[in-house]
Formats: structure tokens, C-alpha cells, sequence
């Protein structure tokens, strides 16, 4: 079998047993890897609660992690979020992926729940828990140096040892697995990092086919603006956004009561490079390197967070963002959730944050002392707790990144519609909406929309199962990448077979949702998107979003799906139908 | 979305490259509709339904150039594979029908190969492409394989001439009623470009039509800037030519802001062209025989260079005009056209198309690119001649 292993290594934190098994080929045919993977082994467990020791923790590569196709040297980790209570799944780059792959894995299940705390160790000859007390309670970065000569690590930090329901599971190299608190449901099995190392090869079945398209794949790279264009996310990294988003007047402000921020600049891109001296790094093995480090080797913030401990709790020093970023990534916290939760507090409070505050928060947060254990909730449950519900900017209890709605009605439909909840990656129509790529869309209209975000929402989660870069198809489509998977794997797949893929992949979780009793009710946004304008500016105008047309495209996306006015499967059996 | 179709079955109309009669788009959002000539609208939606995808476009080319390179195609040959850039980069190669291969429904195989590819070629029916998110992105797919076919096919022409019946005809008739003059006459340009905004944007977009109307560029490829002081205005990256109102992007010299980021991919050739030879406007297109004519050169068959879109070093000439190697963004290209085209005011780059300068405003770049094309249509009859 070339792409694939075929094992998955089944560890049982209650009993302390790893133990190696076969996956089934048509599974992995079916499902690729990654994100779909993750799901399709979720079967039997989604309808667990995210802390119950039984639900799994699982990571999974994809066929093309271990060969050099450009971005895809990543996996998924997928549970139950016990933030949005959605089944969940995220993206993560770094060496960790590639170390697993090379060593003869493409997942690890985890289940149960350790009397003490453990860090797994997985090598291509033994794999093994090993007591973690000393680690416990220790923050990442000495986490991951503690454990460096066991190879890749990833671990959590004190936010999820403390059940922080935003907690991330952070790499050793600084990509985070984030958002829907994983880190928590880590930390509920008292495991506190997982380290690999392996030299295995993935095999590739047509190296000259494999060539050709990894040619294609870089030629679309150069030719797109947004990947290494001189102004591009390969130059400046995400924060290229900023002046974008502040021209576009949807970048969303103290808490998204506005979407413009006069002093955005302070942390655009260039400012970024200028005052940061920032320099490029990046997943391993990707040629973007989108990610920026300083000049001392601090990882600089994403464009979300840049925004959300900026604009959004309306703090303009770049410096006290960049010390906060770096907070949150030494104590395993999520950035977007993070920052939008100390910016509903600031709103229910009636004052956002000061600089100096919010890094004392963050540590309260982790530690859930004084009023971190109110904000280590999340932003719905603390609102709905302050008696302010109205505050909470989140779907489905995950808090919105740095696209206002208003800006971009694909990206309004696509908030709820995403399986996880309030996220931008799911169908990611800010590509064409804003970005261009791969043609313009009109962002102020609904027309089409439905089916568009339907498309990509197949489309992305057969690119979250590969597992390759969402950055990537800001260049890139499934072609090129369905050539990349064929000859890796020397079985024929096309756009259209991984969309199928994709599609099968997004309605099993719909289904697991539906399931735990998520509807049409869930599918909504803050009334303040119905109800209050955007910032206009520039000639343009940022209305609220017209809640009758809103309300007429999601039933179309749910006819599209197939599914019945409360957005569910009636007495369809899914499941049944799928291998 | 029937606005759309409306819109881009006029744009197929504008510039000649489907028949009036021949033209047919599916589109799904909640359910399937379908429009224009009754049998290929029933092929677009047949074929659409069975996709993923939102827009389809079914027409017949005013040109028989596809179905000719169908039947010169070798026994067993499933695809044809242009060598301009666009099919390079964004088609690969172009997968076809034969006719004596179409069943009673080509839907089903005919969705089969646009599951993998954008655009696919179906003998004695049309073009068949399809668009993912939008009707545009069908009617640009469509443009790419009729661009490329037309270019392939007169490309093989100059090598192995006319090799099947009715072909000498068909070309005949191109060239004496399909073809039109070129010229830049009864076009109106600023003669010197201020450096008011409003003034560079109202230019910008104007001659942007004309590169259009006039079929120097299909209208979605192509770019266009002009340099007031210390900013750029340039076209958006996928911005049509032809409706470039609120798709200009003004981008600061020193880089201070990345608003620019929407900007066209050439941007950084445009820039470094700025730089080296102080000219106010450029034009880029993708005039058909300036692209037929770039690829074309006397060395091949000793030259060791194999990627001689990207890879060659050597300078040639057209016309006095230099042609050069190198890939679009941020490729070769924006290193190679710079320090060439300020001595003649133009340049062509392999398989891809030209650019032009102006020293004061695009009337000068505009009709330098009429007269590169002119003279690449020109030395291209005069070689069929031969």
C-alpha cells in the first residue's frame, strides 16, 4: 500500500496499554485520513460527552504527510469540543505530523482516562506511557524541552490541565491545535504531552506523475498574489490581512460593536516586520512559511489574533499583542477565543481591557483564579452567567474570528453552517469574497451562496483529510492535489471524487450534531448582526444583514444538503448508507 | 443567476468565440435551471446535475480549431496538451470526446471528465466547461480552452501544415472573414496621465474595454497599471479587463501597506518595470498571435533547454520586439521582462502574451500593442505562405 500505513495505535490510558492494529484499507480509501479519518473513527463514540474517559482523542495524518507534496506535512485531531459540545477537529502543522507518519502510524486513538498524569512516547520500535507529575502544571515551553530527545512533542499547558474550554493542544514547534478546547479533553485523560519520533518513507507509486504535479501545485503558488505575492502571506504572514480588512471595513471591533479600527496599522504586516524585525518560518516542509518568528525566535501572532487583542478589545500596542500571543501560546490557550472572551467581558462590564490587564487575565484564565474561572468558560456561558447573553459573539458557543459577517454574507452563512461552530476555515469563502481566488464573488450578496459554501465545505474537508494547507488553495485547487493523491497512492482520485469524499465527511458530522441535539436553532448569528451597522467608511456601506434573505439561503443550503427544515436528517439513517 | 447567464452568453456573443445559435449554461443553486439552445442546454444540465459544482457552459466555437486538433490527434491520444501558459498553468491539458465515442447520453461521461478537468472538448458539439462557485468562472474556462485550442492549433499548423480535408477552407475563411483588422484608430486616450486619482482610474478602465473590445486579451486574463508618484494603480488579480470599476488596487511604493495583496499577480513585474524605465502606464494582453509566434524558435531542435517557457536565457526578437522566457507571479517573468522592454517599449514573453509602455499614457502602450500583434498576425500568414 503506498500513502497509507494502515495502523493506528489504540492506547488505553485507563488500562496503560498501547497496542497497534490494522485500519481497514476501504476506510481509508473512503475517508483519506486526517480530519475524515478522525470522524469515521468517531462512529461509535460521538454521542459521549467530552469529558466521559471513554471518548477517543484522536490525531491522524493523511496519504500525502511523509512525502514532499507542498503543505501537507500536517494532521487532524479530532474529539468531542467540550467548548461547542460539536463533534470537532483541527489542523495542525509542524514536525509532529511527519515524525508519526515516519513512524508507521496514521492515527493514534486515544481513549480512557490515567489514575496519574503521562506523557505517550511513540517510536517505530516501542510505544510507551511514561508518569508525567514532574510536567504537570509545567507551561509548554518547558514541556516541550524537557521532552525534546524523545523526538517531536506536542503537550498541553496549565489551561488544560485546569479544563480552560478553549485550552489548546500546542505543538512543540509553535502551530497549536486549536479553538474547540482538545486540550481539555487532553488534559481530562491526564495526559500531558505525546512525543514521536520515526524514519520511516512513505512510498509514492508514480514518482514522475508525483513530479509533474507537484510542478503544477508550485506554478499556481507563484501565480497567486495572496501566496507569494510581494505583499502576500508568504512576505508578512497572515497579518497581511489587516490593511485589507480595515479597507474592506470588516474588521471586527470592540466587540464587533464596529468593524473599523483606527489604529489597525500599528499592527498590519509591515508594522509587524518593522517593529518585530519578523522573519519567515513556517510548518515543516511547506514552501510558503507563512508563519513569522522575531528576530529572537518569538513566534508572532496570526492575523485573527492580531485583530482580536487589538481591535476587538480595542488595544492598539503591537507589543502588548505580541506578549499576549505569547502568553497564550505558553499556557496552551486558544488566541481567537481567548481574546473574544475578555472582549465580551469588556462590553458586560462596560470597559474592554487595558494592555497591562490582559496578560494578568490570561494567567487568571489558565489558572481559573479569581475572575479567570468565570472568562475560562468561554464567552456564551459567561455571558449567558453576567445575564448579557446578547454579548457573546460566537455560534455555537465558538467564538468568531476577525471576518465581520456584515462584510461578507458567504462568510455569515458559513459561521453556521461549520460543523464546529462560529469558524472561518470551514467553508472559507473570505478566498473569494475578499480575496479573489478563485474569482470574485460579491460579498454583499446572497445570490448563490448556499450552494457555493455547500461546495466548499466538501471541498475543505477533503483538503482537512489529506491533510494539506487551506492556504495552499488560495493558489492551488483539487486537481492539482487529486494529481498529487494519485500518485502517491496509485488509486485514481479527481476534484470530483475527493468532493465527494468531502461531502460524505461534512454530513456524517452534521449527522454526529444532529445527533447530540444540534438544529436549526444552532445554526444562527448574534442578533447584533440583524440588528446594529458595520463601521461605513471608503464608500462603502456596511449594513446589518437582512435577516429575512439570511433565514431564505439557509433554507436553501439545507435543501441542498438534503436536509428537512430544522437543518436535520428526519428518519434518514446516514450512518447506514456510509462505509 | 439568470442574470448571469444572460451577462456571459452576451460575452461569448462580444467576442466571437461561440456561435450566436450554439451557446448553452446550466446553473444549480436549490434546483437546476438551464438556458439557451435547446440541445446543448439539455447536455449542460444533465451533465451539471451529476457535479459538484454550480455553473456549466455548453457552446460551439465560431472556429473548428478543437475539432481539428481532435482528428489530428493520434489513435489512442484522450487529450490535447497546449504549450501556452495558460493551459499550463491553470488547464494542464485539455481532455476530449470523439464523436464515434459519444453514446446515445454523453452526460455521464462527459461529467466524468469534468470531475478532474475545467474544460473538456466534445467532437461536432462544443466546448463543455465548467465553473465551481460561479457562472463566471464557467464562461472563463470556457475562454481558456478556446484560447488555447486556437493558439495550439495554429501552432501546428506552421509545423505540419494543413493534413486533413476542409482544413485549408476553414482556415481560409478564419483568416479572410473571421479575422478583423487591428488597429488602434477612433480610440480616445489621455494623452499625458495626471496624477489625479479619479482621472488614472476613469483611464485605467477605460482602456481596459478597448483591450477587450478590440481582442487583445480574453477579458478575464490580462493587467493593467499606471504609476502616479510614490503608488501603483493596478487591476485586481481575477478582475476582467472589461469591468475593472472598483477592481483597481492602489498599492504604495514603499510597501507600507498590504492592501495590495488583491492586486494582480504581476504586480512585482510591473513595479521592477517602473523602476527601470521610468514609464508611466503599462498594458499587459494576451494577443493569440503574438503567443503563437513567442513560441517559436530556430534552435529547438539542438537546444538542451526543455522548459523553454521558464528556462531560456536567450533574448529573441520579433519584430524588434524582444521575446523572453519566464513565469507568470512571482516567477521568472518579473525578471526578465524589465530590463528588456524600456529600449522598444514592449515585450513578449513565451507562450503568454505582451507587454507594453507608455510613457505618458496608454495610447502609446495600446498602439504598441496593436502593432506587436499586427506584426506577429503578419509574419504569421507570411510563414503559412511559405
Amino acid at each position: 500500500m503506498y500513502g497509507w500505513t494502515g495502523k493506528l495505535l489504540h492506547v488505553d490510558l485507563t488500562r496503560g496499554t498501547c497496542e497497534r492494529r490494522e485500519i481497514p484499507t476501504d476506510i481509508l480509501h473512503a475517508y483519506l485520513g486526517g480530519r475524515g479519518l478522525g470522524v469515521r473513527l468517531m462512529r461509535d463514540y460521538f454521542r459521549l460527552g467530552p469529558f466521559e474517559p471513554d471518548l477517543p482523542l484522536i490525531f491522524a495524518v493523511g496519504p500525502l504527510c511523509g512525502t514532499n507534496s507542498p503543505t501537507a506535512a500536517r494532521l487532524s485531531c479530532v474529539s468531542r469540543s467540550p467548548l461547542t459540545g460539536t463533534i470537532y477537529d483541527c489542523s495542525a502543522g509542524g514536525r509532529f505530523a511527519w515524525r508519526m507518519k515516519a513512524a508507521g502510524l496514521d492515527a493514534v486513538f486515544i481513549t480512557g482516562k490515567s489514575p496519574k498524569p503521562v506523557f505517550l512516547s511513540i517510536d517505530p520500535a516501542r510505544d510507551e506511557l511514561h508518569p508525567a507529575q514532574s510536567l504537570w502544571g509545567k507551561g509548554v515551553k518547558e514541556t516541550v524541552a524537557a521532552l525534546s530527545d524523545h523526538g517531536s512533542v506536542t503537550t498541553i499547558g496549565p489551561a488544560g490541565e485546569n479544563g480552560v474550554l478553549f485550552a489548546n493542544i500546542m505543538m512543540g514547534e509553535g502551530n497549536s491545535i486549536g479553538r474547540g478546547g482538545l486540550g481539555a479533553v487532553m488534559g481530562a485523560k491526564g495526559l500531558k504531552a505525546i512525543t514521536t519520533q520515526g524514519d520511516g518513507v512513505t512510498g509514492i507509486a508514480d514518482k514522475e506523475r508525483f513530479d509533474a504535479a507537484r510542478g503544477d501545485v508550485m506554478r499556481l503558488f507563484r501565480a497567486s498574489p495572496v501566496i507569494f505575492g510581494g505583499l502576500g502571506i508568504a512576505e508578512y504572514g497572515t497579518p497581511a490581512l489587516v490593511d485589507l480588512m480595515a479597507q474592506r471595513r470588516m474588521a471586527p471591533t470592540e466587540n464587533f460593536r464596529s468593524t473599523f479600527f483606527a489604529d489597525s496599522g500599528n499592527y498590519s504586516g509591515p508594522a509587524i516586520r518593522k517593529e518585530c524585525g519578523a522573519k519567515k518560518e513556517g510548518c515543516y516542509g511547506c514552501p510558503i512559511q507563512c508563519k513569522k518568528a522575531s528576530a529572537a525566535g518569538e513566534a508572532l501572532p496570526e492575523y485573527e489574533t492580531v485583530n482580536h487583542f487589538g481591535a476587538l478589545n480595542g488595544i492598539s500596542d503591537l507589543h502588548a499583542i505580541v506578549k499576549a500571543n505569547s502568553l497564550c501560546n505558553e499556557l496552551g490557550l486558544d488566541t481567537i477565543s481567548a481574546a473574544a472572551t475578555l472582549s465580551a467581558f469588556g462590553e458586560a462590564r462596560g470597559r474592554f481591557p487595558d494592555a497591562a490587564e490582559v496578560a494578568s487575565l490570561l494567567a487568571d484564565i489558565a489558572y481559573r483564579h479569581d475572575q479567570g474561572e468565570l472568562l475560562s468558560l468561554g464567552s456564551r456561558r459567561m455571558a449567558e452567567i453576567l445575564g448579557r447573553p446578547e454579548l457573546s459573539m460566537s455560534v455555537k458557543s465558538l467564538e468568531l474570528p476577525a471576518y465581520d459577517p456584515r462584510g461578507a454574507y458567504g462568510m455569515a452563512l458559513a459561521y453556521v453552517t461549520s460543523n464546529r461552530g462560529g469558524c472561518h476555515l470551514r467553508a472559507y469563502p473570505i478566498s473569494h469574497e475578499i480575496l479573489r481566488k478563485p474569482v470574485p464573488t460579491d460579498r454583499f450578496s446572497f445570490s448563490g451562496k448556499a450552494r457555493i459554501i455547500k461546495i466548499a465545505e466538501d471541498v475543505n474537508a477533503a483538503v482537512d483529510s489529506l491533510v494539506a494547507c487551506k492556504f495552499a488553495f488560495f493558489g492551488a485547487t483539487l486537481e492539482e492535489y487529486g494529481e498529487l493523491l494519485s500518485a502517491v497512492t496509485g488509486i485514481e482520485y479527481g476534484p470530483e471524487s475527493l468532493k465527494a469524499i468531502g461531502e460524505r465527511i461534512y454530513l456524517t458530522e452534521r449527522f454526529y450534531n444532529c445527533a447530540n441535539g444540534f438544529s436549526h436553532d444552532h445554526d444562527t448569528l448574534p442578533h447584533r448582526f440583524f440588528e446594529e451597522a458595520g463601521s461605513a467608511g471608503e464608500g462603502i456601506d456596511v449594513p446589518p444583514i437582512d435577516l429575512a434573505r439570511f433565514e431564505e439561503e439557509l433554507q436553501k443550503y439545507y435543501r441542498i444538503r438534503g436536509l428537512d427544515e430544522e437543518g436535520r436528517f428526519g428518519d434518514r439513517d446516514l450512518l447506514a448508507e456510509l462505509p | 443567476m439568470r442574470d448571469q447567464i444572460y451577462k456571459y452568453t452576451g460575452k461569448l456573443l462580444a467576442d466571437r468565440s461561440a456561435c450566436a445559435d450554439g451557446i448553452a449554461f446550466a446553473a444549480q443553486d436549490d434546483v437546476l435551471i438551464t438556458a439557451g439552445a435547446p440541445e446543448l442546454a439539455a447536455l449542460a444540465g444533465a451533465t451539471l446535475s451529476r457535479l459538484n459544482s454550480l455553473a456549466l457552459v455548453a457552446a460551439r466555437p465560431t472556429l473548428p480549431f478543437a475539432d481539428f486538433l481532435i482528428a489530428r490527434a493520434g489513435q489512442g491520444e484522450e487529450c490535447i496538451v497546449p504549450q501556452d501558459t495558460e493551459t499550463r498553468t491553470f488547464l494542464h491539458d485539455i481532455p476530449f470526446l470523439r464523436r464515434k465515442d459519444l453514446a446515445d447520453d454523453p452526460a455521464p461521461v462527459l461529467a466524468k471528465l469534468l470531475g478532474n478537468r475545467k474544460g473538456v472538448i466534445v467532437e461536432g458539439v462544443g466546448i463543455v466547461a465548467v465553473g465551481a462557485i460561479t457562472v463566471e468562472q464557467a464562461f472563463i474556462n470556457y475562454s481558456s480552452v478556446f484560447h488555447s485550442t486556437f493558439v495550439k492549433y495554429l501552432q501546428d499548423l506552421l509545423v505540419d501544415g494543413f493534413r486533413l480535408p476542409g482544413e485549408r477552407e476553414a482556415f481560409d475563411s478564419f483568416r479572410r472573414d473571421w479575422l478583423r483588422p487591428l488597429s488602434a484608430s477612433g480610440l480616445d486616450f489621455v494623452d499625458a496621465l495626471s496624477l489625479e486619482k479619479d482621472e488614472i482610474l476613469a483611464e485605467i478602465e477605460r482602456v481596459g474595454r478597448y483591450t477587450v473590445e478590440r481582442g487583445l486579451v480574453d477579458s478575464f486574463f490580462g493587467n493593467i497599471s499606471a504609476v502616479a508618484g510614490e503608488r501603483i494603480y493596478i487591476s485586481q488579480t481575477a478582475a476582467s479587463l472589461d469591468e475593472l470599476k472598483g477592481c483597481i488596487d492602489p498599492v504604495p511604493a514603499d510597501n507600507s501597506s498590504t492592501t495590495g495583496i488583491t492586486a494582480s499577480s504581476e504586480l512585482l513585474a510591473h513595479r521592477k518595470i517602473y523602476e527601470q524605465t521610468g514609464a508611466r502606464v503599462i498594458l499587459h494582453g494576451h494577443p493569440k498571435f503574438s503567443v503563437v509566434m513567442s513560441m517559436l524558435c530556430d534552435r529547438k531542435a539542438e537546444c538542451v533547454i526543455k522548459d523553454c517557457w521558464k528556462d531560456c536565457p536567450h533574448v529573441r526578437d520579433l519584430g524588434g520586439t524582444p521575446v523572453v522566457a519566464g513565469e507568470i507571479g512571482a516567477g521568472g517573468l518579473a525578471k526578465r521582462v524589465p530590463p528588456v522592454i524600456g529600449a522598444s517599449g514592449s515585450a513578449i514573453v513565451y507562450g503568454h502574451g505582451v507587454f507594453t509602455l507608455g510613457r505618458a499614457g496608454f495610447g502609446e502602450a495600446f498602439a504598441a500593442m496593436v502593432d506587436v500583434e499586427n506584426f506577429c498576425r503578419e509574419e504569421y500568414f507570411r510563414r503559412m505562405n511559405r
